[in-house]
């Protein structure tokens, strides 16, 4: 069972192990402008995402005018 | 794969910030956001402990924790939301307001709620409608109606600054944008501080230096509950276009977003970039007949004229 990884309210997959950087990377998302959290507890770039877990995905980036 | 840890306490960190070389566990990283917010405030002289602050909050990441770290800081700051009545799919405006108003309870703020279909008899999509402004989407409109309210309402209740949540990458995307379109006009007034001027209050910017990627990382590690989901009207727009863009220039040169913004700084201060003067000279302003705010069309100002009879 790949990781499950929810972004915007769609469930998205990648093969584990992997760090949070690569399974951002796959994923075509900037490490820049998202940031993985498990269970509520935010992981770094480093940490590494097992398959059979879910973790979630947030975007950073908000617009608006000035 | 090393594990990345917490360069103050050798904790597990939560975020390591390749621009900073630094990586900060969750006790740590709050810690450090807080002081470089103080820092900000003081480097840029943005406020004192005897200022009386309004803090524009939307009920998102960025002014939840502007506000949340003001308070932290023990400044005098109360919040100020404005209901544009955007409504999409999910009562946008009406649950950014109820995160809003939790996160005020929560900590016993005071929020002031503007709702603008309530005082305008219209929302803020259908004033773009009904005048026929900007393409299918009402953020010019949202804009002008934004810093306008804003401004009025600050002075109206008696405070001498008003906080905006604005962060390294809203700084980096509108210069990059300004410069992409040589906007020569615009490009001088952008600054960590506004000064206030005759019916101007002071603004401020204390986020300016943190990145998107900061905020967020703060928000989640103090559990601030926050709307995640982007106004339905900014999908597509140019700024997360350069939003974007930079960030993956980000991604293979740590730091370019920051060196950008605080080069511009730079030049700002040496004088290498003027303002423009107007042909005429100085711009004179003068109170709107409607609202009694500054405005240099010698009429009414942009935001009443949207309400004038022939655009009904």
């Amino acid at each position: 069972m790949p990781v499950i990884l929810i972004y915007r309210k769609q469930k998205l997959e990648v093969e584990g192990t992997l760090t949070v950087r690569e399974a951002l990377q796959q994923l075509g998302l900037s490490p820049e402008s998202h940031l993985i959290v498990r269970k509520g507890e935010l992981l770094n770039d480093n940490d590494v995402l097992r398959n059979g877990e879910e973790v979630k995905v947030i975007s950073a980036i908000s617009g608006g005018a000035l | 794969m090393t594990t990345i840890r917490c360069h103050k306490c050798h904790q597990r960190a939560v975020i390591r910030m390749r621009q900073h070389r630094l990586a900060l566990c969750k006790d740590h990283y709050p810690q450090w956001f807080i002081e470089q917010t103080q820092r900000f405030i003081e480097k840029y002289q943005m406020f004192t402990p005897q200022d009386r602050i309004l803090v524009a909050v939307s009920g998102g990441k960025d002014s939840l924790a502007l506000w949340d770290v003001l308070w932290q800081l023990g400044y005098d700051a109360e919040g100020f939301y404005i209901n544009l009545g955007i409504d999409g799919e999910k009562l946008y405006s009406d649950q950014s307001e109820q995160a809003a108003q939790k996160f005020a309870d929560e900590r016993h703020l005071k929020l002031h709620i503007y709702r603008v279909e309530e005082q305008r008899g219209e929302s803020v999509p259908a004033i773009a409608l009904r005048t026929h402004r900007g393409r299918q989407k009402p953020c010019a409109v949202c804009g002008l109606i934004k810093r306008h309210t804003m401004n009025q309402m600050a002075r109206q209740l008696g405070f001498n600054v008003l906080a905006t949540a604005h962060n390294l990458d809203d700084e980096v995307s509108f210069l990059f944008g300004n410069l992409l379109s040589w906007n020569l006009r615009q490009i001088p007034r952008q600054s960590p501080v506004l000064e206030a001027e005759e019916g101007f209050i002071r603004k401020v910017k204390p986020f300016i230096r943190f990145s998107e990627r900061e905020t967020a990382a703060y928000s989640i590690v103090r559990g601030i509950e926050y709307i995640e989901d982007e106004c339905p009207f900014a999908e597509g727009s140019k700024q997360l276009q350069y939003k974007e863009l930079l960030n993956r220039l980000e991604e293979q040169q740590p730091g370019v977003k920051l060196r950008f913004l605080l080069g511009f700084f730079n030049a700002m201060q040496q004088g290498f970039i003027q303002p423009i003067e107007d042909e005429q000279g100085e711009v004179i302003l003068s109170p709107c007949p409607s609202c009694g705010q500054p405005t240099s069309t010698g009429g009414l100002c942009a935001t009443c004229r949207l309400f004038e009879e022939d655009h009904r």
